[in-house]
């Protein structure tokens, strides 16, 4: 998609957040809701100016450990769907314990790995990894399939070798179906390190969500929710724009 | 007629001796292909129809190494015999479909093959991108295949086929999926082409009067199990001029390649009506 056309489907979607937020300001001042059910947008926004330097630690730190995860996620869901496609005996062998793995929910174990890896930034990585490699190892297999046998013939007549089959045809062929694995991986891997950091962090936006819980703070609370879903927007923007950018063709069919 | 009969004494560039290939086990399994015999000259233009399902394309897939052929059967490369696996990479194939690379450019997608065969990517270019013109393509080389019309994808493809640069040529139906009209234009292209570039070419195509037009020798497939039914020299002086399909030696041709495939085609007809039969049977 070019420039004109992108900047023409996101103006009503940029016009649409202040006329939300200015909804929602006008509703809370004019039915008097109280600040500690729901406080007024306008609120929100000046806590989080005020405690801006926490705030953006929260983010950073959060953001952080998904994206570490996200990217470690994505290059083991690669190498994992490459090697199952090459090798029928590896999927057979460990695709239905990647299913599987995604069966037990991550709550399950979370205190294991705080208590194995620490309250750091590793374990919340770990917990994002895992929530984030197996869309993209699944998709990485689907899309190798996906290229037609005569086209992987093809090439072979040309002399190529099976790395050069991979590298020039399959791993491209399969990048539309990875990115969108990437994209949904993206929110998984937020969630992972938000929940990470429930299980023990001294910060990160978990953190913020947390404590704001426990104190009672609904402002404070308000304020984590907003910043969590920006920064999930931000993730899946920053995603969404590489995809336009390296795996922008139309798949063929 | 003997397949050998072009009375030339030189070493055919191909040669296919008892070529067989049943895919499915079993005695009720009907082979693909029986006792393929056939030869084929250095520099030669020689095309192949035969009726759908004869197995034109699994003797492509054999020719090319994709396909080994069943045991008894030997393959011929300047005299030479050659085991089925070491075709691959010898021969330039063109598949009925195009499969450009749709992330790649025009002028990207032409090097492919060459590319894949090791010659250096910036060589690659600039080789192609003096082919450009030839193959109809000037100010396209930075286009995406998406962008293109099917008469363009396939002279792409074609482009690929030339650059990757091997002695023997084998297309598969080229031209199969075009208009009437631009189909005309891309024979008539193809011919000076081949002409600039002389390989030896085996073009498999639905089409009698592409065939003689662009043959020098039409070779008639027999319904499954498929093998060389008729072998027919074609005499028309080169270059040919459009209007060749209707002189007389043309038309003579043609009405020997009709009554030849009509009876082909029946035969297949009835062989599929009898599996349709059977299955329905059983």
């Amino acid at each position: 998609m070019d420039a004109p056309a992108v900047r023409a489907r996101l103006l009503p979607q940029l016009l649409a957040l202040p006329a939300l937020l200015l909804l929602w300001e006008a509703s809370v001042r004019g039915l008097a809701v109280s600040p500690d059910k729901l406080p007024a947008p306008s609120t929100v926004l000046a806590t989080i100016w005020a405690a801006h330097t926490i705030f953006a630690q929260a983010v950073g730190t959060t953001l952080y450990e998904a994206v570490l995860g996200l990217v470690a996620g994505t290059l083991f869901g690669v190498a994992s769907g490459v090697l199952f496609s090459r090798f029928r005996l590896l999927e057979r062998m460990f695709l239905p314990y990647f299913v599987a793995s995604q069966a037990v929910p991550i709550i399950a174990f979370g205190a294991i790995i705080i208590l194995w890896f620490g309250n750091g930034v590793v374990s919340k990585a770990l917990i994002a990894f895992y929530l984030s490699f197996f869309p993209v190892a699944v998709n990485t297999l689907v899309g190798i399939h996906g290229v037609p046998a005569e086209q992987v013939g093809l090439l072979r007549t040309f002399g190529a070798s099976p790395l050069t089959i991979l590298l020039r045809l399959q791993l491209p062929a399969a990048l539309p179906a990875i990115f969108t694995a990437v994209r949904l991986g993206a929110s998984l891997a937020l969630v992972g390190a938000i929940v990470g950091e429930w299980f023990g962090a001294t910060r990160g936006l978990g953190v913020v969500l947390l404590t704001a819980m426990y104190e009672y703070r609904m402002t404070y609370l308000w304020a984590g929710i907003l910043l969590t879903g920006l920064t999930g927007v931000a993730l899946f923007v920053v995603i969404a724009a590489l995809q336009r950018r390296i795996a922008w063709w139309q798949v063929e069919t | 007629m003997h397949p050998e009969s072009g009375g030339s004494v030189a070493t055919p560039k191909i040669r296919l001796q008892h070529v067989s290939k049943r895919f499915a086990s079993g005695p009720a399994a009907v082979p693909t292909l029986h006792n393929v015999d056939l030869s084929i000259h250095e520099g030669d233009f020689v095309t192949l129809i035969g009726p759908s399902g004869c197995g034109k394309s699994t003797l492509f897939n054999i020719l090319v190494g994709l396909v080994p052929p069943d045991e008894g059967g030997a393959l011929f490369i300047d005299g030479k015999q050659e085991r089925p696996d070491h075709l691959l990479g010898r021969v330039a194939f063109m598949p009925q479909r195009d499969m450009l690379l749709p992330w790649r450019t025009v002028l990207d997608n032409a090097i492919l093959a060459a590319e894949i065969d090791g010659v250096a990517r910036a060589e690659a270019r600039e080789r192609a991108r003096r082919s450009l013109d030839r193959f109809g393509l000037n100010g396209f080389e930075h286009y995406y295949p998406g962008q293109l019309s099917g008469g363009m994808r396939q002279r792409v493809a074609l482009m690929r086929t030339f650059m990757f640069d091997r002695e023997i040529m084998l297309l598969d139906e080229p031209f199969g999926a075009l208009d009437a009209l631009t189909r005309a234009l891309m024979q008539r292209w193809l011919l000076e082409v081949w002409e600039g570039a002389r390989r030896t070419v085996l073009f498999i195509t639905h089409d009698i009067e592409e065939a003689i037009f662009l043959g020098d020798r039409v070779l008639v497939m027999s319904a499954r199990p498929g093998h060389i039914k008729l072998d027919i020299p074609v005499r028309l002086p080169r270059p040919r001029s459009p209007d060749v399909v209707t002189s007389p030696e043309f038309v003579a041709i043609k009405r020997d390649l009709l009554s030849a495939v009509e009876d082909e085609s029946m035969k297949a007809f009835a062989a599929m009506n009898r599996a349709v039969v059977e299955q329905a049977g059983g």
